[in-house]
């Protein structure tokens, strides 16, 4: 019994932290945006700016907390067959999902196709990660080329956008706005807040452009013989183009130009004050008043799209010029600390 | 070709690279030992452009590194301590990412990317991402990611280091042949055996400090009884609980 405690101590402590990461949404721009809403009083539109967070951390959240431990650790421990099994039936608790769905077993008013509906969900979660898609054999490898010298960096800040729950959170939006759309249920006068709704959810990305890049990422920027706006530009092509696809049912141009100044005010927080961010989390920004501000522009940014039409590009798109070629500077200095 | 004149690093209060003075002659192996936090790494980073210097200059392929880094960038190749990789990039992108970064067509990039896989036993690995790789394949693609673009000179932080005996043996014959053919290569190792057998000069830092530097035909002794006395000596510690009955 005292090594199942012990493998359950470090379970606990791993999921302890787990738990901060998955908290990072408290820093989103997103969840901030919820908050003022709150403020202002109203907390039905709080409510369902949660419920898009918690539908999208749902699954990362229901993931096996067993697959922490590497499975050869496992395998040479010294465990009998009879503590293996305990330690399968016991760390499931761990998971905060698990308490969830007892709970909600447990509470008579919800019908059993619901709970059926959410366990299956839960079982995605819990199994996903432990399938064997190979290293290097999934949806990854699929991201399309881009024709130029910096074709693989672009690919690769592509794939990076799309392992932040920020992206996916956005697409629920615009999914859900495209679907409502196609049935007529979406009346016109809509399609600019939905365009504003999608943008704020991925805002945080802008602020830490380097945040999935390893310190051997960031070495080998500063190794590569190019200039530091071609990296930064190249980061910023990724991000437009996500921006593009996620608001392509909606507001394209007003997305597009909420595109270009949330990365005009995120360059400088990227280069000088990176920030290190988790896969399969949601950004963290850095705090509510930068957050309320970036915010304030994507909303601004996006609204006078809609009342001067393309133009507005014209202004949009020399900010983020003038910002990726001052802060692209920062790159390519080394480090004096 | 590879040249620094007082090159002086320091951290707050620690001087982790004090006055170093040091010339690589073109087409030289140079093999620059030292114990761990010595200031290897440190002296690297500052001939590579990646970390400024507190003082002094340091100028590579007669071209100054603080003046023109992305001119010295285009010369050099690279195998740096942290590896310098891209999770989300294959290892075969890496390699295709250097080619056209360095401004080869993509013909020569494939041909040399294919190359370089099959000399460091990465072909099978070709298509597996770099943050699932094993150390030694990641190190193995930092190293190919080095020489691609067929550089003047190669900084090389432990190149062997967790790399299997056969890939040792291919890039110890790799370095040879470069080096013969005029690239200069400057490298950091622990595995004393392996840079005895190529290395033309040998330099041994202790402390920030440059102790020893001279050609391989200059040595007194055997380069690891050498370093034994520079360096560090073997410390030995009896574990008496080690081979008891358990307990």
């Amino acid at each position: 019994m005292a090594r199942i405690i012990a493998v359950l101590r470090a379970l606990a402590t791993v999921e302890g932290r787990n738990a901060r990461s998955m908290g990072s949404f408290t820093a989103n721009n997103f969840f901030l945006v919820a908050l003022l809403l709150l403020f202002l009083g109203d907390p039905q539109a709080f409510v369902s700016l949660t419920v898009i967070i918690g539908v999208v951390l749902f699954l990362p959240l229901s993931a096996d907390p067993l697959r922490r431990v590497p499975k050869d650790r496992l395998a040479v421990w010294p465990l009998s067959g009879t503590e293996r099994r305990l330690l399968r039936l016991l760390s499931p608790w761990f998971n905060p999902v698990t308490w969830l769905l007892a709970a909600l077993a447990i509470w008579r008013s919800v019908t059993l196709g619901l709970w059926v509906l959410v366990a299956g969900f839960f079982a995605i979660g819990f199994v996903a990660p432990s399938l064997p898609f190979g290293a290097g054999h999934g949806l990854w490898r699929r991201v399309p080329h881009i024709p130029g010298p910096l074709d693989q960096l672009l690919r690769k800040n592509l794939r990076q956008a799309l392992s932040t729950l920020d992206f996916y959170c956005g697409l629920v939006l615009s999914a859900g706005a495209l679907g409502a759309r196609l049935a007529g249920q979406l009346f016109p006068e809509a399609l600019l807040p939905m365009t504003i709704l999608v943008m704020l959810a991925i805002s945080t990305q802008p602020q830490s452009l380097f945040g999935l890049d390893s310190e051997g990422g960031m070495t080998r920027y500063r190794l590569l013989p190019v200039r530091g706006w071609r990296v930064l530009a190249a980061k910023d092509l990724a991000f437009l183009l996500t921006a593009l696809l996620l608001t392509s049912p909606l507001r394209p141009l007003a997305g597009l130009a909420a595109a270009l100044m949330l990365l005009a005010l995120g360059h400088s927080t990227s280069v000088n004050r990176r920030r290190e961010q988790v896969r399969w989390r949601f950004s963290e920004g850095s705090g509510f008043g930068a957050g309320m501000f970036r915010a304030a522009a994507t909303i601004a940014a996006a609204a006078s799209a809609a009342d001067l039409g393309p133009l507005i590009l014209l202004p949009c798109a020399a900010a983020c010029a003038g910002s990726v070629w001052w802060c692209g500077r920062g790159l390519e200095r080394p480090p004096r600390a | 070709m590879i040249s620094c004149r007082n090159l002086t690093r320091r951290f707050g209060a620690l001087t982790a690279v004090d006055a170093l003075t040091l010339e690589v002659a073109r087409g030289t192996i140079c093999a620059f030992l030292g114990p761990n936090g010595a200031g290897k790494s440190t002296t690297v980073k500052m001939l590579c452009g990646l970390l400024a210097p507190t003082s002094g200059e340091a100028s590579v392929c007669g071209i100054s590194v603080a003046a023109e880094p992305l001119a010295v960038r285009q010369r050099i190749g690279v195998l740096p301590e942290n590896l310098g990789l891209f999770d989300d990039l294959t290892v075969e992108e890496h390699l295709l990412l250097t080619g056209s970064i360095y401004g080869l067509d993509s013909t020569a990039t494939r041909a040399r990317a294919a190359q370089l896989l099959r000399a460091f036993s990465l072909t099978d690995g070709r298509h597996t991402f770099a943050g699932h790789c094993s150390h030694g394949m990641r190190k193995k693609t930092a190293f190919a990611m080095a020489l691609l673009p067929n550089p003047e000179a190669l900084f090389l932080d432990e190149p062997f280091e967790a790399i299997d005996p056969v890939t040792s043996v291919v890039m110890r014959q790799v370095l040879t042949s470069a080096a013969s053919r005029g690239v200069t290569v400057f490298l950091t190792s622990h595995i004393l055996p392996a840079v005895d057998r190529i290395a033309g000069q040998f330099a041994v830092i202790r402390g920030g400090k440059l102790v020893w530097n001279s050609s391989a035909q200059q040595l007194p002794r055997p380069i690891e009884e050498l370093y034994f006395d520079l360096a560090e000596s073997p410390q030995t510690e009896e574990l008496e609980w080690l081979g008891s009955s358990p307990s």
